[in-house]
């Protein structure tokens, strides 16, 4: 029962982050605002860092973060240290995805506001049809 | 029996980013878009503390709360509130 | 209305896809409980100088693999694949510089448009910023967001943190003390925006010297390999020492610091930069535009 329940919760959590990754691309994809389709990229951004992390996730107790807790471990504490923590290397690929994420961002946003100081609009549909 | 606990807990708070996420793309006023982007945020900052990644957690509190919502408040004020359909 | 009918349809149909994909088993057991083989590699051997574990036999030698650390990400990032935190370092250096060239001022300008601020404030009776209560407040807690920021940085080889979370961290300080005591104050206890720049490429600077150390020292023994970054047992040259002050030291605190620098001071010109108001940069467009026709 409680194989099937865990399965269960697991599935469902994947098509959760599956479904707010599809409304991000939604707003990137059909929404006309700028500043909206940038909020939109950051929604797509932070779930499909949730994602990566959520890879690396355990179904065991007791589960623990990748930290030691001595600096000259023993064997038997290395041997109780892997069979409690999380994956550690999609945590190190995230923490990088999120800074650098947030730099693209507001160099976008830093652009939405120029092309706003130039056009005087932010619908994307007017600034296309623009010409020279 | 505790996984099982820890898992729905996750799934909840996912459930709820979704939703926020959901009120973020379909608002029309941008700065309340900005606030349930943030509100989606802080989900996800529990989301990444129940799935033990705490370094996750250190970075994404200041900058999915607070540097998005920030820069995102001075981007509308500089330009317009509201979407135009 | 039928094109964005179908770009929803396409979207929701990715979806449904996906997730009975990943369903189905794609990314390993469903749940997962047992650790993937190069997490497990890296969490046993981030700490461990001198046991050989069952679990990898080929391993004879597990001092090869120390990084002097006690926490596994830490380690991956500056350690296990140092050199590609090195790249994406600098594509946040590049991603604040392309913003400075989009929001670009002279500092003549920026003297200017202080003193118009200032007098437009002066002849409207108003102050800066702020109530004083809420002014000393904002002051205490711009000290201890530095000081807790710069904890995390300083101890993320021991315990969760880095250069990266102490840098975003920091980044609060700027936005409050623009937010409360106005952008001005930032300029007199001398967060300039050249500062702040000088202190980001220093911070890339110390990174990039960081790794190419130990090849230049290694000149003539060939034993010393770029980003070699902790007292290896077969490496002649051991520059960084491993223990100091009681703890855990190797060269990931001096990466960790150099990070907080270049995170931090890069944030600060990004705020410094929104602070300035609207009718400044267009009264700037329209010069640019008169001078180039």
């Amino acid at each position: 029962m409680d194989e099937v329940i865990l399965r269960f919760l697991w599935i469902y959590t994947w098509f959760v982050l599956i479904a707010t990754i599809g409304l991000g691309l939604y707003g990137i994809a059909v929404k006309p605002n700028m500043l909206k389709k940038i909020i939109s990229l950051t929604i797509l951004g932070d779930t499909a860092n949730v994602f990566m992390i959520y890879v690396g996730y355990r179904a065991v107790y007791p589960i623990k973060p990748p930290v030691l807790w001595t600096m000259n471990p023993s064997k038997e504490v290395l041997e109780n240290f892997a069979s409690q923590i999380t994956d550690p290397v999609p945590p190190a690929l995230v923490i990088t995805a999120i800074v650098i994420n947030m730099a693209i961002t507001i160099l976008i946003t830093f652009l939405a506001i120029q092309a706003y100081r130039l056009y005087g609009t932010l619908d994307s549909r007017k600034i296309s049809k623009l010409r020279g | 029996m505790i996984p099982i606990l820890h898992l729905s807990l996750i799934s909840i708070v996912l459930t709820l980013g979704m939703v926020f996420a959901y009120l973020a793309i379909s608002e029309r006023d941008l700065l309340k878009a900005i606030v349930y982007s943030a509100g989606q945020a802080a989900m996800y900052v529990i989301a990444f503390y129940l799935l033990m990644a705490p370094d996750i957690v250190l970075a994404y509190a200041a900058v999915g709360v607070g540097v998005y919502s920030a820069v995102m408040i001075i981007a509308v004020k500089k330009t317009e509130r509201y979407e135009k359909p | 209305m039928s094109k964005k009918n179908l770009v929803i349809t396409s979207i929701t149909l990715t979806s449904i896809v996906l997730g009975l994909i990943i369903s189905l088993g794609v990314l390993g057991p469903i749940p997962l409980t047992s650790i993937r083989p190069l997490g497990l590699f890296y969490a046993l051997f981030m700490a461990n100088r001198n046991i050989t574990i069952e679990v990898f036999p080929l391993i004879v030698n597990p001092g090869n693999f120390w990084a002097a650390s006690t926490e596994a990400i830490t380690a991956i990032l500056w350690d296990y694949r140092g050199l590609d935190t090195l790249f994406e370092t600098s594509v946040f250096f590049f991603a604040i510089i392309g913003s400075i060239a989009l929001f670009r001022f002279t500092e003549k300008e920026e003297h200017e448009i202080r003193k118009k601020t200032h007098e437009n404030h002066a002849s409207e009776g108003k102050y800066l910023g702020l109530s004083l209560i809420t002014k000393t407040i904002t002051k205490i807690i711009l000290f201890t967001i530095i000081v807790v920021s710069a904890a995390i940085a300083l101890h993320g080889q021991l315990t969760p943190g880095g250069g990266f979370q102490g840098g975003s961290a920091f980044a609060v300080a700027p936005l409050l003390a623009i937010a409360a005591l106005s952008r001005f104050y930032l300029d007199d206890i001398g967060f300039k925006k050249n500062t702040m720049l000088l202190l980001r490429t220093m911070g890339l600077l110390i990174i990039a010297l960081l790794a190419i150390i130990p090849v230049v020292a290694g000149i003539g023994s060939w034993q010393a390999y770029i980003m070699q970054n902790q007292p290896k047992e077969w490496a002649i040259i051991q520059l960084f020492p491993p223990k100091g002050l009681g703890v855990l030291l190797g060269s990931l605190v001096y990466y960790n610091i150099a990070e907080l620098l270049a995170v931090g001071a890069g944030f600060t010109i990004i705020f410094i930069l929104l602070s300035i108001p609207e009718e400044f940069y267009k009264k700037i467009i329209e010069k640019e535009g008169v001078e180039h026709g």
